[in-house]
């Protein structure tokens, strides 16, 4: 069971959902509203890596078949309609193609792949229930529904299945007969699953009602602690992200893309910012890192082996 | 007041925007926007303190939108959910519509993916069902309105447009107003689908590829080549309307009625 157990055991997500949610914050909208080429370059290289590590093979394929494509197709979608800039390269059908709309196109290619990973990040360690739980207390009615409507969709599919099952049983098969017959039995099916949902909906809604949703002094329950654990790791990376911050938004690294492309990137402040946003970027995939170290060491005695999943043997 | 504040922010961001990043961030600022623009609609939403019932009915029709979205995953853009929107949005009126619309896009992602996409489907979905409630729960109550039966001119606003109650029992006239409704918001959804989700959709997709730079001919391009999908999600609204719109508003009428139910008179 070892194998199953690190599947789904994520360092980084078993801290505060607050310390998720900011670092998610940063490391999305940085690069986004920065498209610094080596700001994009730093972002894109930790964002690539961790997406793998949380999803392995699936991401990988998902980046190889569906990422990269997308960020071809990004870097050749701008000097094919953007013609600005000074340095023309050569012309296709009378249209200069420029060295700064070339390089522009890269640079966005880099920074969409990279959120995009992000986003691939984000969806397995921003759970439903912790978006719930930084949000309830700001749109509590909305996330009431958000979680109501997460708990009722996969009941209703096991209600659709039933209703399906008894439709058969008494001669409408859903999967027989002319296409107008199925698409009445489909619409026939939805129908029962919507008054059965509404009525039931309504008992959930009175049942809400008389154990007091909605009155005063209510709390809700949370299944999160800010520990010692999560402090240490806030204040670090709140160090970093205004260091890089900092250097970004005082104009100390810069570039401007058209008419011509210039960079300000080389400087002991660029040096600094270049560290502080790779160390976010990378400082929850390390703590990952570190304790797979730890796990495995415990059970091996060998901190680096890829022994994670039972059976597979230590190298040492 | 608060829905000041928000459109206040909309052009300070435009502000920081330009001073800060030289105006390079359409792609950021205009993702943003969309999210502040949906501020207002949860305040006005949040502000009503809805009742433990409302929000069940929400919630249900939020489930059945995305139920129905997994449903069809394997057909590209033939999907229910603008029209469970329409039907939302016409029958619990234009805030619980926008309500469904918006959290429907942002419930569904947790099953297909949260993205940069997200606020934009949001709203699109958001504003689709507000669109229907404006228009359907209210305004267009006289859509093959009376006096033709004999009820008499007692007025169009006190017919709900869905309300065939009051043509007694002239069953092929309830039939032929039932149908020219359905007609009605079948051609509604077809437009607003291509219109307004299509266009929305695809110009974030062209500020999303061209990442804020974008060109007039690009955005054109993504027009023209994103058309054929839209017409396929026209096309699945209509078709989706017409099976389901008169059984569900039926229903969420009942309910309504028998509940009592967003001010609906008992």
């Amino acid at each position: 069971m070892i194998g199953h157990i690190s599947e789904n055991r994520s360092i980084f997500a078993g801290y505060h959902p607050l310390v998720n949610y900011m670092w998610f914050a940063y490391v999305i909208l940085l690069p986004v509203f920065f498209m610094h080429p080596v700001i994009v370059a730093i972002s894109f290289v930790p964002a690539l890596a961790h997406s793998i590590y949380l999803g392995r093979r699936r991401a990988a394929r998902f980046g190889l078949c569906f990422v990269l494509p997308l960020m071809v197709i990004a870097a050749l979608f701008n000097p094919a309609f953007n013609h600005r800039g000074i340095t023309i390269l050569y012309y296709i059908n009378y249209n200069p193609i420029t060295l700064e709309a070339v390089i522009y196109g890269i640079v966005a290619a880099g920074m969409i792949g990279g959120v995009v990973f992000w986003f691939v990040c984000y969806n397995s360690i921003m759970t439903s229930d912790k978006f719930i739980y930084l949000f309830g207390r700001i749109v509590p009615a909305m996330s009431m529904v958000i979680s109501m409507a997460l708990r009722f969709v996969p009941r209703y599919r096991a209600q659709i299945k039933r209703i399906i099952a008894a439709r058969r049983g008494i001669g409408f098969d859903v999967s027989s007969g002319k296409f107008i017959e199925r698409v009445r039995s489909g619409g026939a099916i939805l129908s029962v699953m919507l008054t059965w949902a509404l009525e039931n909906g309504i008992e959930t809604g009175d049942s809400m009602l008389s154990r007091g949703y909605g009155l005063p002094g209510r709390t809700a329950y949370s299944n999160y602690r800010f520990d010692s654990r999560d402090r240490t790791l806030v204040l670090l990376l709140a160090a970093l992200m205004s260091v890089a911050l900092f250097v970004c938004v005082t104009g100390l690294i810069s570039v401007v893309y058209y008419p011509m492309f210039v960079m300000e990137s080389v400087s002991p402040f660029a040096g600094i910012a270049y560290v502080c946003h790779g160390a976010v970027c990378l400082l929850p995939l390390a703590l990952e890192l570190r304790e797979d170290a730890i796990w495995n060491m415990a059970l091996h005695g060998c901190g680096a082996c890829a022994g994670r999943q039972e059976g597979v043997p230590c190298l040492k | 007041m608060a829905a000041i504040i928000v459109i206040l922010c909309i052009p300070a961001v435009m502000a920081v925007n330009i001073l800060f990043f030289e105006d390079r961030s359409y792609y950021a600022t205009s993702f943003i926007i969309i999210a502040l623009s949906l501020v207002p609609f949860a305040l006005v939403f949040e502000g009503r303190k809805p009742q433990a019932r409302e929000l069940v009915v929400i919630a249900v029709m939020v489930a059945v939108a995305v139920v129905g979205r997994a449903a069809f995953f394997m057909l590209p853009q033939f999907k229910p959910v603008v029209a469970i929107v329409i039907i939302a949005g016409a029958a619990l009126g234009a805030e619980s519509g926008f309500a469904v619309g918006a959290l429907t896009g942002f419930v569904s992602n947790f099953i297909f993916g949260q993205g940069p996409w997200t606020p934009w489907q949001m709203f699109a979905f958001g504003i689709i069902g507000f669109l229907a409630g404006l228009i359907f729960y209210r305004l267009a109550a006289s859509i093959g309105a009376p006096s033709r039966d004999g009820s008499g001119a007692e007025g169009v606003v006190a017919y709900k447009w869905y309300d065939t109650g009051r043509l007694g029992w002239n069953v092929r006239a309830r039939k032929r107003v039932e149908w020219l409704r359905v007609f009605v918001l079948c051609v509604f959804g077809g437009v607003i689908t291509f219109v307004v989700y299509g266009l929305l959709l695809d110009t974030a997709a062209a500020i999303m590829f061209s990442s804020g730079d974008v060109t007039l001919s690009q955005l054109l391009t993504t027009y023209l080549t994103g058309a054929p999908f839209n017409m396929v999600h026209a096309a699945a609204t209509v078709f989706f309307l017409a099976v389901l719109a008169r059984t569900m508003i039926e229903k969420l009428e009942r309910v309504k009625k028998k509940y009592g139910l967003l001010g609906a008179e008992a």
